[in-house]
């Protein structure tokens, strides 16, 4: 009885490791599974998950008057984050509210002064305010 | 001369781990154990913590590496500066051809099999955008505030320039390749349409459809772009859809206005005529450290590791001083080296007293330039090589 156990139990165990072996496609799409799980726990693991996407944190122009002019005139080309990091004398920010009227910056001509003056109280020859944001490695 | 035994912990092969994996192929099972490892460690030493992107500029985007990532020889593509004039259209693989056209006898439409069919080069070099240290620039300068990253190596590979014009049957009149990439500019700002040296382009310009062994990412340029070793990211054409040999440079702001640097150095804050400047070619000699204690103890040795690179092929020598100049002592080398490629270099530093120590580096390149101790400064900011110098508290 118990060498008849024995001999079941030994042909079972034969059996299921031939079925495995025998069928190649399933032992692939298991080994395929655990190396595609293995990549993906590696590229998690690889930066800190709790990092911005690169290009999802977009800093706002300060309140204040001057804000709507300078958001109408800015961001249809490029993020408040390019102007948050200049420190510009007001000659500097005339010639370049000047070069991007030309280029097609929507400011109307009365205001070009107003938004100049804007920018220079905020981000003037002193401003330190900009800091870049840590972002998650890019990715493709 | 500097001990290069330190230098282990930073990746590729050194002499150590080689001597180790060489003894290892003796015994089958430590063989096996040894492969093992090297297969899964990681692509590049650089820590998990300092895997990261500093963010310049949500959109267009403009991210510079931090410098304790650009540690390693080759600099991995998810952690390689990203640079846009404006949001970019990516071409499609399918439909994206490479026109050549201009001073040739047969105009070609390659398409990207077609390029991938053409001989296959592959060239390890570094890509610094024009701008970067512009914060450093005093007095200020507008424009995208790069400090010490928007710099790296990495393996190009693709097609030289020269092959594909030699395909097209270019004409002796071609002067000047014009290069033209398929971003397309918002409202009235004028194209980033630009053009280099003919010489230049044919000696050593790749158009490059691989990075670092990887498809070339969108990001940089997908899915081609022009590669010219020793020159600033400018000429680095990205997203290529024509290349255009002709008599004459390429006109337009991005030539006659922009990417230009003094004849002459002038006075610090007082802009130039553009036709006082020349356009930005060649890199600068140039030294960063990438790594240093914030502080150390009298007498105990601290190893500063960092990076150097030039617009001539090689670096000579870099030097560290403690002393404000008085004195250098040369750093070591490390011996992975490929035309205009950066060299690691490490420098086994003894605190010599208590107090603040400022350690700074300076490179000197194949022809014997040496970087300066305070770059030229010009109205746009570009190819700043100053001195980097590094603060370190040293306490008894």
């Amino acid at each position: 009885m118990r060498r008849g156990a024995l001999l079941a139990l030994l042909a079972f165990g034969a059996f299921v490791a031939f079925s495995f072996l025998a069928d190649p496609v399933a032992s692939a799409k298991a080994s395929k599974k655990s190396r595609k799980g293995k990549a993906k726990s590696a590229a998690v693991a690889n930066f800190d998950t709790k990092l911005p996407v690169l290009g999802t944190r977009l800093s706002e122009f300060p309140a204040g008057p001057g804000k709507a002019l300078a958001d109408q005139a800015c961001l249809n080309c490029h993020s408040a984050d390019m102007v948050w990091q200049q420190h510009l004398t007001e000659k500097q920010w005339t010639a370049n509210v000047t070069k991007m009227i030309g280029w097609g910056a929507e400011i109307p001509d009365a205001q070009k002064d107003a938004l100049v003056a804007y920018l220079v109280a905020n981000f003037g020859p002193e401003n330190t305010k900009f800091a870049p944001v840590v972002s998650r490695p890019v990715g493709r | 001369m500097q001990d290069p035994a330190s230098t282990d912990s930073r990746g590729g092969w050194s002499r150590r781990a080689f001597l180790a994996a060489a003894g290892a192929t003796l015994l089958p099972a430590a063989a096996f154990a040894a492969v093992r490892k090297r297969a899964s460690a990681p692509a590049d030493p650089i820590g998990r913590d300092k895997r990261r992107m500093l963010q310049l500029n949500g959109y267009a985007i403009d991210a510079e590496t931090p410098l304790d990532a650009l540690t390693t020889y080759i600099t991995p593509n998810d952690l390689f500066f990203v640079r846009h004039h404006w949001n970019p259209m990516y071409p499609s693989p399918r439909t994206w051809r490479l026109a050549v056209d201009g001073e040739v006898s047969s105009p070609l439409a390659l398409t990207i099999a077609d390029l991938r069919r053409l001989p296959k080069t592959t060239v390890t070099c570094v890509l610094q955008c024009a701008g970067n240290g512009r914060a450093f620039h005093k007095p200020t300068v507008p424009g995208v505030q790069w400090r010490y990253g928007a710099v790296g190596n990495a393996r190009w590979t693709g097609v030289r320039v020269a092959d594909i014009l030699q395909r097209a049957g270019l004409k002796a009149s071609a002067r000047h390749l014009h290069t033209f990439g398929s971003d397309r500019p918002p409202g009235k700002v004028p194209a980033f349409n630009r053009s280099l040296e003919m010489e230049k382009a044919l000696a050593d310009a790749v158009v490059a459809y691989e990075m670092n062994g990887q498809t070339l990412p969108p990001l940089h340029g997908a899915p081609a772009r022009l590669v010219v070793p020793g020159w600033a990211g400018d000429h680095w054409m990205k997203w290529l859809v024509r290349l255009s040999p002709q008599p004459e440079e390429q006109k337009g702001f991005y030539m006659d206005t922009a990417y230009r640097y003094p004849d002459k150095p002038g006075e610090p804050g007082v802009a130039l005529q553009p036709s006082e400047m020349h356009p930005v070619t060649e890199l600068f000699v140039k030294s960063n450290v990438t790594e240093a204690p914030a502080s150390a103890k009298v007498g105990r040795i601290e190893t500063i590791r960092g990076f150097a690179f030039s617009g001539a092929p090689d670096i000579a020598r870099v030097e560290v001083t403690d002393n404000g100049g008085a004195t250098w002592k040369e750093a070591w080398l490390d011996p992975q080296h490929d035309a205009w490629a950066w060299r690691l270099w490490s420098f086994r530093w003894t605190p010599p007293a208590a107090g603040k120590a400022t350690l700074m580096a300076r490179a000197t390149d194949s022809r014997g330039t040496v970087q300066p101790k305070d770059a030229v400064w010009n109205q746009s900011g570009y190819l700043y090589n100053g001195w980097h110098s590094v603060g370190i508290e040293v306490t008894a």
